[in-house]
């Protein structure tokens, strides 16, 4: 059975990079070119989207390939321009109270959900209160604070906060918090609403089917609020589990878009010889992630500081960055993103100085760890992630570079649900290698992965190498209310440093997601978003 | 009527053989480490403990097993599959979207290679150590051992890109709303590569079988009293030996059909076929037990039709079989 030998390899490679939980882009103020031609109105925009959502319930679940269809369905009550600054959207102006704790919406007129319902303050209320404070998977985080939305006319929704929550005001585009229509959600349980995979919203683009394995439908909204758009008639999510096959599709045009690294970076320098291709790093500036090393500290060695920094020291990341993510992203210097510009420094403890390999086999030697005559100071055991096979990738280069300073690794491959349930329930890891979004803000991205309250059995891409630190609590604590621009900086800065310093885990790379499109395909990333906004200005060249 | 009884007992077998697969996958697959909820929570990036202890207990999953195998068997019983949590659809629905496509691709790749495979295991036999044997010999040496996967993805590279011949995958041209024989067309379009790929392998698994059957028979006394009547050569081949050959083709076929239920995931996966294979994949991944025990007992019902219709090919190919 030939096939069936085989079938393993393929299976890797269709669940490769199968979520992009979160990205980070550079640059900070891209343009379309000046001499953008006139939109044309019409087309079927078809859009690859990879792994095919299990639900399109965007309210309640937070995978990263929901929004891209779902925001095209969905609106926020805000969105950002390329500087990260609040723009209007349902909501046209608001103010925030000068403690902070105080913020109104005046919302847009004159605006109907996809089943001729008027969007009102109601359904900002609903929306907010009875269906994302209670399901949304990060509004314990992102809501903490939101104690009531009050409603004194139809136009007008007052958020009432219990402390000041500087990060919320990042969070109302529709990839974070959509508004949803009261009349469909009331009187029903949020997390089985019959709507869940056939979504109502205000968006440009309405649902219309999904086969699901096959391609997902949505059909210009000819009564959308913004006048004159969309310019699309049609948008197709196209399901392709092959990675081969989905950069085929786009080879030969049957594609147009394929964002979030939908086609594997190992193809990317391919495309971009193809005439009808071009590719962007634009559109990944809001969501920020890192790949890291969990180490799990209960290991005998582990919970040295000293064997923690060594390990830091044994990796190169450039070498990490240019050929298991074939040149995307950057070192990392710390647990923190570059993408939240103002708030990373690299002015930290830094483990990519000439002579790492001496500092770290000097460490492990001052720390009683002699290597054994085979040139080995002790086994630790790597849980690849299962993601997809440039974890392997990764996985088998951290095998070589911990082997110069005596570490022996062995890679231990699982699939999802056995990972996850080693590394975060029943902690039977050493080193595992996720790699974790960072939010909006680093109150999502840093709390749970550091706060000593984060200490929690059973949930994923918490606090799972026992790191507790008061003084990082504290801070942590700090930056969640500050409201002050200087002193929030000072303090993540400083949390920079001491993380650093104590290395609980080792931070890898900054990831940077790529996107191809066709060139027929104008305006399709227009803001740091970039997919998960909707392609309302987005246009097709006959 | 005879006919008719033998239907009916053979149906009566297979109830004890579904119902111990159901039991079996049951057990099995809760032993599997991990659950629903933390994949999804896995998926979301974040997720607190009333979170998860929220979906578990929508999911059922905070019932003791016995609760949920009592639960399964009494849905079972009203052949109600249950309900997909992960893609908040009911199971059935979600079986019945995929198995069209799966069985126009099944199908279409048996037929074409139990057809086409036992035809050149004819050709070969017929001119057994001549080119025309070697030919097919080799390539059917080729074709066995050449993995499905890399088949299909170099066919997507020469008859979508270089050729554009052919569509790259999919079932049909999204959007394009065809109607009629358009339709049919643009499917049929679609079907070449994926069915090419996943009956290759078993074509030339055919092709070899019945080349082997057909010189065993060659040598049966039968044969040769056959050719002492004066009969043509083309008479004996077609009209006494490639009936007694087939005997061995239609046995691995039928015990095939299974796997090709199988086979067919690394094949839907390379051209996007929105078959049973990869939901079952994506349902063992994610560890959605309910949609997963519904595609174990869908495929067990299917392999239990198949042996059945093969049995009753046997009774028509080979008169000494009785029912």
């Amino acid at each position: 059975m030939i096939d069936r030998l085989h079938s393993s390899t393929s299976i890797s490679r269709r669940t490769a990079l199968a979520l992009p939980l979160g990205l980070a882009g550079l640059s900070a103020a891209p343009r379309q070119a000046a001499a953008e031609p006139e939109p044309v109105r019409g087309g079927t925009m078809v859009m690859i989207v990879n792994p095919e959502p299990s639900t399109l319930a965007h309210y309640a679940v937070s995978a990263g390939n929901i929004p891209m269809i779902a925001t095209q369905v969905y609106e926020g009550l805000l969105t950002y321009d390329w500087d990260q600054k609040p723009q209007p959207n349902l909501a046209k102006s608001w103010e925030v109270s000068p403690d902070g704790k105080t913020i109104t919406f005046k919302l847009q007129t004159g605006v109907t959900f996809h089943n001729g319902a008027p969007f009102t303050s109601a359904d900002v209320q609903y929306s907010f209160m009875e269906v994302l404070k209670k399901v949304h998977p990060t509004a314990p985080v992102v809501l903490a604070e939101l104690i009531a939305v009050d409603t004194p006319d139809a136009e007008t929704a007052v958020f009432r906060l219990a402390n000041p929550a500087p990060y919320m005001m990042k969070a109302m585009a529709a990839r974070d918090l959509p508004i949803v229509c009261k009349s469909v959600f009331e009187g029903t349980d949020p997390l089985s609403n019959p709507t869940a995979n056939k979504p109502i919203g205000t968006g440009p683009f309405k649902f219309v089917s999904w086969e699901r394995g096959q391609s997902l439908r949505l059909d210009r909204n000819e009564k959308y609020w913004k006048p004159g758009l969309p310019y699309l008639n049609r948008i197709v999510a196209r399901f392709i589990p092959d990675a081969g096959t989905r950069s085929a599709a786009m080879e030969t045009g049957e594609a147009h878009f394929a964002g979030y690294s939908a086609v594997n970076y190992a193809d990317v320098a391919r495309m971009k010889q193809n005439p009808i291709l071009d590719t962007t790093t634009k559109g990944y500036e809001m969501t920020p992630a890192l790949s890291v090393l969990e180490l799990n500290s209960h290991h005998p060695h582990l919970d040295k500081k000293e064997v923690r920094q060594a390990i830091a020291y044994a990796i190169d990341r450039t070498f990490i960055r240019d050929n298991v993510m074939f040149g995307y992203g950057e070192p990392a210097t710390g647990p923190l993103s570059r993408k939240f510009v103002g708030l990373y420094t690299d002015q930290v403890r830094r483990y990519d100085v000439p002579n790492r390999l001496e500092i770290a086999n000097k460490l492990l030697d001052d720390s009683g760890l002699p290597r054994g005559a085979d040139g080995s100071r002790f086994e630790l055991h790597l849980e690849v992630n299962s993601f997809g096979e440039q974890w392997l990738r990764q996985a088998e280069y951290l095998k070589q570079a911990l082997a110069q300073i005596g570490i022996t690794v062995i890679l231990r491959s699982e699939d999802t649900a056995t990972w996850l349930r080693r590394a975060y329930t029943d902690y039977d890891y050493d080193i595992s290698e996720p790699f974790l979004s960072q939010g909006i803000d680093p109150v999502v991205g840093l709390n749970r992965q550091y706060l000593s309250s984060q200490i929690r059995k059973g949930v994923t891409f918490v606090n799972n190498s026992f790191y507790a630190n008061p003084k990082i609590d504290r801070l942590l604590g700090e930056g969640r209310t500050e409201i002050d621009p200087a002193k929030r900086t000072e303090i993540y800065h400083k949390v920079q440093q001491i993380l650093t310093e104590d290395s609980p885990l080792i931070w890898l790379v900054d990831v940077q997601y790529v996107s191809i499109f066709n060139r027929k395909l104008h305006n399709h990333t227009t803001g740091p978003l970039g997919t998960y906004q909707a392609f309302e200005t987005a246009w097709l060249e006959k | 009527m005879r006919l008719a009884r033998y239907l009916g007992y053979r149906l009566l077998l297979a109830v004890p053989v579904i119902l111990g697969i159901i039991v079996l996958n049951f057990f099995l697959i809760h032993a599997a480490p991990g659950d629903a909820a933390s994949v999804l929570a896995g998926e979301s990036g974040a997720a607190t403990p009333e979170y998860m202890a929220l979906l578990r207990h929508k999911f059922g999953l905070d019932q003791p097993l016995s609760t949920q195998f009592a639960v399964y068997l009494l849905n079972m019983a009203h052949l109600d599959l249950g309900y997909s949590f992960r893609n908040d659809s009911p199971v059935l629905e979600l079986i019945l979207d995929r198995l069209g496509p799966t069985l126009l691709l099944m199908l279409t790749a048996f037929v074409v290679a139990v057809l086409l495979g036992s035809l050149l295991g004819v050709l070969a036999a017929s001119g057994r150590n001549g080119w025309r044997d070697n030919l097919i010999s080799l390539a059917s040496l080729v074709a066995y051992a050449t993995p499905g996967f890399w088949l299909g993805l170099m066919m997507i590279v020469v008859f979508a890109i270089n050729l554009a011949w052919l569509p790259t995958s999919g079932l049909d041209t999204v959007g394009a709303d065809n109607e009629g024989w358009d339709e049919v067309i643009d499917i049929a379009r679609h079907l070449v590569m994926p069915a090419t790929a996943l009956s290759l392998f078993y074509l030339a698994l055919y092709a070899r079988v019945m080349r082997a059957s057909m010189l065993e028979q060659t040598g049966m006394d039968y044969v040769t009293t056959a050719r002492a009547k004066g009969q043509t050569e083309r008479r004996i081949i077609f009209g006494h030996v490639l009936r007694n050959a087939l005997l061995t083709v239609v046995t691995m076929a039928g015990v095939q059909a299974g796997n090709l239920i199988g086979g067919s995931i690394v094949v839907e996966t390379v051209f996007g076929w929105p078959g049973i294979g990869t939901l079952a994949f994506n349902a063992l991944q994610s560890r959605d037990l309910n949609l997963l025990l519904g595609i174990f007992f869908v495929s067990a019902c299917l392999v239990v039709v198949v042996n059945l219709i093969v049995d009753l090919v046997y009774v028509t190919l080979d008169p000494r079989i009785e029912i």
